[in-house]
Parts: C-alpha cells; structure tokens; sequence
C-alpha cells in the first residue's frame, strides 16, 4: 500500500463518512492524476445560469498552448504568465482544457485524467505531440479513484517514455511500434497493475495520443471520445456496455435503455481480468476540429447536440471544458464528471 | 478460473459468513459433512441422510439467504422459493436431481432457505473445461442430446412450461456415469438482490439470450443458452471475457477445425440474436442433433465434383460451391508462350499484359483475340500502367529497360535503361512515370519523353508499385525500408520494417492511410505524409501480396494460406479464409465480392462481407498476380501461361 500512499500523500482523501471532500490542494509535486477534486472553477448550479450564453469580458482562461508540460486537473483557475498567451485566432499549435468535478449527489470523485503537450518550433522540425487519458473508476472503499488514478498514470507514463520523450529527442525509434499497438500495450499494462493493486476496483480507460494531425485512440469501458466539426458532432468510441451492445443489436431502444436495471453493467473494464481487448482506431484531424475525451458523468447528463454547442460557442477550449462540467451538474450532476477538449489549430 | 463477476460498490457482497461448521445436524436428520460449493446467494454442504443408519446416503443441502431488508420483500422470496421447490419436487427425469426435502427458517435479521436434495457424485463443466484440453466431440454431441432431451421435459410441463433460464457451464454436472444433470434451477435466483442503484459492475452472465435482458425468457432461450455453452466447450472462448451476444464473430471452425460443419450449424442456428431464427423447440433440435449422430461425427459434409480440392473446413460456409463444376466458366482464355506473373491493365477495349515470355500483349477485351504484341529482351514480372495523357502504356522489362509504347499500336514511343532487371510496376502521376528497378533506385521520368527527372537511391531493389498522393512518392524496398519522397526526389520519411517489402503500398484516399505488407509477416498501417505507423496485423508468413481497400475493410493475402479482411481504421480482423496454400497474389473487390488467386491454382469468389465462398475455378498453375475489373470481366493471368477472362456476376 505504499503506492497509494505515496501517491494520495498531497491529496486529502475523503474518509468513509466525512463531509463531501474539500478542495485537494495541488501542491505542485509532479503527480498528473488528481483523483478527487471538486472543481473551484465550477460553481455550484446556483441560479441556473444561462449556459449557452456567451460569457462577457476578458476569459479568465487560456488554453494552454505553446510548450507546456502535464497538467493538474484540480479545476483550479490558475492565471498563466502573460507571454503564454496568444491569440486564439489562427492558432499554430493544439489548445487543450481539462475540468473534472465530483457531481451533486456522490461524495467522492472516483474519476482521472491527464493531458501532456508539447509544441515547438525548431530547426528539428518535430510534429506536435499530445497526450490525453481520461479513466472513470467503480468500487467501493475508494477503490474506484485508486483504479482510475493508476490506469491514468499508468497509460500517460507508458506513452510518454515509449513515444513522446523519444519523438522530442529525434529517436525515430519512437515508431518501433506502431502508435496504436504501443498504446494497447499501455493499457494491458495498466490493466495488470489494476488486477494486482486493486483487485476489487476497475476502470474505464480512454486514451488519445496526437502526433500532428492525426489522433491515435485506444479505449475500454463507457468514457468515450468525440470528434466534433462545425455542426457535426460524432461517437468514436463504443461503449463497452451491455445495454449498448443490446441496442447495437436492435434488441433494445434508446429509451428502454435509459432505465435499463443493468444500465451499469460494463463487459469490459480495466481490472476485470488479466487479458482484455482495447478498442484502438486512428482518425486525421482537419483544421479546428475538435476531440472531447470524456467520462459517462458528462454525456449521461448532457445530450450530444448540446455538447457541440457548448464547445461550438466557447473557442475557448478550457472555458468550454468549465461550461460543460457546470451544464452536467445542473442537469443533475449525477456521477463525477470529467472532459478533456482538444481544439486542432487553424 | 479468471475473475469474471464483480459486484463492484456492494458493501456487503452476500458472502456467508455463517456457514454451517461441518457435524450440525438440521432437522435432526442431515448431518453436515462440509460444504462443497457456494458462492452467489448460498453455500452447498454436502451431508448425510442420518433416517438410513446402514446406509450412508448423502444428499446435497443448498441453503439460500435472503439479504433483502424490507419484509415484504422477504417474504415474496420465501413464497417463491416454497413454490419453485414445490415444482421441483414434482419433476421426474433422470437428468434433474431429485429432491427430498425443503424448509426455511425465519429469525430477526435474516431468512434462510434449505433445499435437500440428490447429492450427485461428479463434475461440472466449468470444471471440466477447466481441467481438460479438449474434449470428444462426439461426447459434446452426447451430452448436448441429453440436454435437449431435458429442456424438452421441462418446456412441456403444464400448466405452463418451465425455463431453465441459466444454461451455463457451471449449471451442467456430467456424473459418475458419465450422464449429463442439471442442477441449481433458478431457486437461487429469488435471493439475487436487484443491482439497479449499486454503481458500475464489470461482467456479463454471457451465456443467457439477449432478450431475457428485456425479462423475457421462453424455450428458445434456454436454447440459445445451450448453444452458448457448447460453443465455449467446443471453442474454449469465455464469452463472460467476450463481448455480449458474439458468438458468430467467433466462427467454431477458427478455433476447433474438427467440429463437422453440421454440429456447427446447429450452434449458429441456435444462438441466432432473434428467436424466430433459432430451433422452435428442444425437441427440433435434438432432432438435428440426432441427425448428427447418425453418421460419423468427422465425416466431412460437403460433397463435391471429382476433381475438388480436399475437404476444407476452415470455415463452415461451404455448402453451395461451385467447383469449377459448370456454373462460373471463362468467357475466353488466351495463351502466352511462358508465365503470367502480373496483373493485366485495360485501356478502352484492350487489355493489356505482359507474360514472362517478354511480350506485352495487347487483346480485345470482347473475344481475347490479339490486337499486337511487342518483344522486349527479357521475361516481363510486372504489370503495365496506361499513361492516359500520351496514350502510351508503360513498362518495365527484365532487360533492364522502362518501354512507352503507343497503347493503340504498340509502336515504341520511348525507353530507359536502369542498371538491373526490373519488376517494379510504373505509377504515372504528375505527368511523370515512377519506376522502382532492381537496381535499388526509384525514377522519375517524363511521361512524355521517358527524360529523368530524378532518381533516389534506397540501396536494395524496388519491386513494387510506388504510389503518388499530392505531394509525396511511397516507394518500398527489399531491405525492408519504406521511404516517403518529396515530388522532387527529397526523403521525408523512413520506417523500417523487418523482413523485405515486396507488396505494393495502398492509401486510402480520404484519410490518406496507407497499408503496405511485410516479409516480417506484418500488415502495416502508416499516415502517408509523416510514416508514422499506426498499427500493424500479424499474420502467419511472409506478406507479399498488395492490400486492396473497399468499405473500410482492408483485403490482402498472405503466405500463410489466409486472405484477410480487417477492419481498416481499428486493425481488427473481420474473417480470414483458409485456402490451404500460400497467396501472394493481391486480391480485387467489386460490387460485394473479392477475387483472388492462390498458390492452389484456385482462382476465388467469396462474400466480401463474411468470407463466404461463392466460387472457385481451378486453373493450371498457381496465381501470382491481381484480378483487373474490366466491365462486365473479371481478368487474372496464371503461371499456366493462361490470361483468363471470366464474366462477372453480380
């Protein structure tokens, strides 16, 4: 159990029984999963705001852009130095927000994420390079935020040594694998320090790794990955689920879905047995388009038109990432809810 | 046994932690012995029957324990247990044991059920998967009867028929007679507390039919229930680790080739997704089963011509071949002096191909009648490209030389002499022919007057068709490089693979994907403008053959005997067909059916969506080379010496 204490040691973990968490102050030590935190920058759904409404005045946020390293998602707003801002006009490089928050009705945040990007220019003419795992955990006894927080590191740690470190340095060696193998290698991995380290929790897992233009995913479980473009908005992830392989075989509908009484039963998850299948697919990403990574939190709460015009009306990426997580709370916020957006320049 | 049920967020998993400690007499009558199984919602002790002092008679107690907290819920549980015990006791076959006893106990916190009945000495199948290899299929055919046989004695009780609904593995006990019984009859099932509001849970049941997820259970579900069980025993795939309802993305023969195509399609029958497709009753398909039985269970099934190849079952789809028996014949066949080794090209009404003779012969695609001829020095490995703007057809020779020829005349336009034999096939894009030579260079010449516009040197010979996209050369290399070139001559990218790369690269055209072989017995996918390899599909030989994309499933052949079809953007394979030897040949796809030759001189017509085959004609000679679409033809050349034109149904 070290591990985990090593690895929850800055965060305060809510005890069975104590009051919905307080904010887990990031201390700045460089562990990229933050399992629990509510987000400050989401507030409360206090009078229902007008979500679609475009905020007015300066955003508070930027994307992050430009070289940066992993991100906390701790929903804490934090201003960045000035000469990391740009014009989000015709940008050059990716932009990418991150926001997760526990929800109205659970007192804990079971939910990880962990986003890495790298952008430069030089004489060495390197692609951008991005790195994005969003992992929902499920058990009791804080087993569901201990599985999360593994897959997600696990998976971010494995892809950065195998394939991001080596594509910033110039190794082509980088590609020994192919992007998808080595990313399906990156969750059977994670997968078995599940089974070890947390034998009663499990985990969905969604991976996005971005090497110029084109996003590589490999993924397990119900989190899922949309591409949205302009007013297209589309599923790129099947949800490993049985009412969703029920309707994929016309034997059930949507809406008998909805209440199904095995709405939550996942065939596959990280940490339900040593050996499982990752989906794995590759898709070229036009200019502006966008990829949400997200966590059933959010599209179980918020249909996906609505999405779309959420991320369509916010160019903001980490703005639009906010807005999401307040309109799947005042939809009623019932799970954790967690989103990546990844905004491709142009 | 992998873990495949987790009630994930259950504070209180239901486990017994009052088990009955081995000497308890209950009812003072069943003296515990020890428990002998449990899990789920009870524990099964095995105990003696203490009325028959002489004789040790054993009997198997289950005892249940209902966790619900409201007492009216607890007491609808004990009613249906009382009532399903009732109907058990009033069974009578011998494949369901018996039972001879049944009270509960009520006190403050909880209730408990007891069940006495037959202990039965033996295994049950998990059991046995767990502890064999394989398994008679004979024996399965066996037990598979019997089991028939019970879920017909127990869909004809009246007043209403009873479902087993749990037709598992687990629920099958083979005794020490070597019969089949069926125990734990759903009592349990009463005790199950709802999972609805307990969070997310990992694990399906995997074997029960998919509408008893919508509450339905009918005959046909324990069917299907049946089907799913025998497909895992004789497939040894857990379809609780599977995806829901996939057993017919897990064809039997693809992991058991000795399964008679008969038993499997009684399987598929019976775990058809809606029940208007599967047998109507236990007794239809023990009658199938049957019929099974009355000839030799290896016997193959399909009957075919004389000259047919040998019984092949990879796959259980052979039912209505036509073996060259009359049906698909060539419309015309015309003979060269010496192999055809390439694909055939078209240009309006002529085909054009090159024989190992070293000729190019131009023929009416109507009647194979010839048009002309021209003879090069050497034999001719490769296929011609027709430059449309010059009207010219280009190709490369043996004799180490590059030929234009007036398409309508064959009159000789230009050539250009490389350093070695060539057996790459030219690529005419941007008014310039691309040529790999076995020299090791790629040119660039001018489609109008064969004048070098640039060569790139990959040091080992190009055998090859290099494609062309906007603004980059693919070009791959018998070193095992593939090498992405600027228009004008400049490397962009290298990867290597790890055996030589003979096969063509193929880019899909909207994603601009490209898919390439490998000696090193590796499909590849790569993002043409910056090489980076998405994924890469393991076969078992040497890849030779070109990949050829339709509808986003991505075809090609390898030396071990498959052609593939896989899924394009996730690598996963949909089917693969056996053909026994090796193809190097790639294969063409037109309206919904994909052609290939094989190294069996089979050239083949199979469903392009599931591999189905629709014919098979035996040529001469093995079948290097691509099938070209020609209007209403089919055209492929064969090591016979022969071109081939079949007409093309659809």
């Amino acid at each position: 159990m070290s591990f985990f204490r090593r690895l929850f040691s800055s965060q305060s973990l809510p005890k069975p029984g104590d009051p919905p968490a307080s904010p887990a102050k990031s201390t700045g030590e460089l562990v990229p999963i933050t399992p629990t935190q509510p987000s400050a920058a989401v507030q409360p759904p206090t009078p229902p705001t007008e979500p679609m409404q475009r905020p007015t005045g300066e955003p508070e946020q930027r994307p992050l852009n430009g070289f940066s390293t992993g991100s906390l998602v701790d929903g804490v707003t934090r201003p960045l130095p000035q000469d990391a801002l740009i014009d989000l006009t015709g940008n050059e490089h990716l932009a990418f927000g991150q926001a997760t928050d526990v929800g109205m009705v659970r007192t804990n945040n079971q939910d990880s994420a962990f986003s890495f990007f790298s952008a430069a220019r030089s004489a060495f003419e390197r692609p951008d390079f991005g790195l994005f795992v969003v992992a929902d955990g499920m058990g009791g006894h804080h087993d569901g935020e201990k599985a999360s927080a593994l897959a997600a590191r696990s998976v971010g740690t494995h892809l950065l040594t195998k394939i991001g470190m080596p594509l910033l340095i110039g190794d082509d060696h980088f590609n020994d694998v192919p992007i998808t193998e080595a990313m399906n290698d990156a969750i059977l991995k994670a997968n078995n320090e599940v089974v070890q380290k947390v034998p009663d929790g499990g985990t969905t897992c969604t991976a996005v790794t971005v090497i110029g233009d084109m996003a590589y995913i490999a993924h397990v479980g119900d989190s899922r990955v949309y591409f949205i473009q302009r007013e297209k908005i589309e599923r790129l992830t099947r949800d490993h689920s049985l009412v969703e392989r029920l309707i994929e075989l016309e034997q059930l509908t949507r809406e008998e879905a909805e209440d199904h009484p095995q709405k939550n039963v996942l065939y596959r998850a990280l940490g339900q047995n040593e050996d499982i299948e990752v989906d794995t697919l590759t898709r070229r990403l036009p200019p502006r388009s966008r990829i949400l990574i997200c966590s059933d939190g959010l599209w179980n709460q918020v249909d996906d038109t609505k999405i779309r015009d959420v991320i369509n009306l916010y160019p903001n990426p980490q703005e639009a990432c906010s807005e999401l997580v307040k309109l799947a709370n005042n939809s009623g916020g019932l799970d954790n809810v967690t989103v990546i957006l990844l905004q491709l320049p142009g | 046994m992998p873990e495949t049920q987790q009630f994930i967020g259950m504070e209180g998993d239901g486990r017994n932690d009052t088990s009955l400690k081995a000497n308890v007499v209950l009812k003072e009558r069943y003296k515990v012995l020890g428990v002998i199984g449990g899990g789920g919602m009870g524990t099964v002790y095995q105990a003696r029957d203490l009325n028959f002092t002489e004789a040790k008679r054993l009997v198997a107690i289950k005892e249940m324990q209902s966790l619900a907290i409201e007492s009216a819920q607890r007491a609808t549980m004990l009613r249906n247990f009382q009532r399903e015990a009732n109907i058990l006791a009033a069974m009578s076959h011998p494949a369901i044991p018996k039972i001879f006893d049944f009270w509960d106990v009520q006190d403050r916190t909880q209730d408990r059920a007891y069940l006495v009945m037959e202990y039965i000495n033996g295994r049950d199948l998990e059991a046995i998967l767990a502890q064999t290899r394989e398994l008679p299929i004979e024996k399965i055919v066996e037990w598979s009867i019997e089991l028939c046989d019970v879920l017909d004695y127990l869909h004809n009780q009246t007043p209403n028929p009873i479902i087993f609904r749990d037709m598992k593995p687990s629920n099958i006990m083979i005794d020490a007679l070597g019969r089949v019984r069926l125990i734990d009859f759903g009592i349990a099932k009463a005790f199950v507390p709802d999972a609805t509001g307990k969070g997310t849970m990992i694990g399906t049941e995997g074997y029960s039919a998919p509408e008893q997820y919508k509450g339905e259970a009918t005959p046909a579900s324990d069917l299907y229930g049946l089907g799913a069980t025998l497909h895992h025993l004789l497939t040894r795939k857990d379809p609780r680790l599977e995806i829901p309802f996939s057993f017919h993305e897990r064809p039997i023969p693809n992991y058991n080739d000795k399964v008679p195509p008969k038993f499997v399609a009684i399987i598929e029958k019976s775990l058809a997704k809606d029940i208007p497709d599967r047998f109507q009753s236990a007794a239809e398909m023990r009658a199938a089963l049957e019929d099974l039985r009355a000839r030799p269970a290896s016997a193959p099934v399909t009957v075919s011509s004389p000259n047919a190849a040998p019984s092949d079952n990879s796959t259980s789809f052979f039912d209505d071949i036509t073996e060259n028996s009359g049906s698909v014949q060539p419309k015309w066949v015309f003979k060269t002096e010496d192999e055809i080794r390439s694909a055939p090209t078209l240009y309006r009404d002529v085909a054009l191909v090159g024989s190992y003779d070293t000729n190019i012969w131009a023929l009416r695609l109507e009647n194979g009648e010839q048009v002309w001829k021209y003879a090069t020095k050497g034999g001719i490995a490769s296929s011609p490209t027709v430059d449309e703007t010059n009207k010219n057809v280009v190709f490369g020779s043996e004799d180490f030389s590059i030929y234009a020829l007036d398409v309508r005349s064959g009159r000789i336009s230009w050539t250009f002499q490389t350093k070695d034999r060539i057996r790459s096939a030219p690529r005419v894009a941007h008014d310039h022919v691309f040529i790999g030579s076995d020299d090791g260079k790629v040119y660039a010449l001018n489609a109008l007057n064969g004048r070098k516009l640039w060569e790139y040197d990959a040091g080992a010979p190009i055998r090859s068709r290099p494609y062309v996209t906007n603004d980059v050369v693919i070009i791959t290399c018998a070193s095992g490089e593939l090498y992405g070139l600027s228009l004008s001559g400049q490397r962009k990218w290298a990867y290597r693979t790890r055996g030589a790369v003979y096969s063509s690269p193929y880019v899909e055209p909207n994603e601009g994907v490209m898919f390439v072989g490998s000696s090193d017995g590796y499909m590849y996918a790569f993002d043409a403008q910056s090489g980076v390899s998405s994924w890469r599909f393991r076969t078992g030989g040497p890849v030779i053959s070109s990949p050829t994309e339709n509808k986003g499933l991505l075809y090609f052949g390898s030396t071990d005997g498959y052609l593939y079809a896989v899924n394009a953007q996730t690598s996963r394979e949909k089917w693969k067909f056996n053909a026994e030897k090796p193809i190097v040949g790639s294969p063409a796809v037109h309206k919904g059916s994909v052609y290939f030759g094989g190294t069996d001189d089979y050239f083949y017509c199979l469903d392009a969506e599931n591999g189905k085959e629709r014919w098979r004609f035996k040529m001469g000679g093995a079948i290097t080379a691509a099938p070209t679409i020609a209007a209403d033809l089919i055209l492929v050349g064969s090591l016979d010496h022969k071109l081939y034109a079949f007409p093309l149904i659809t």
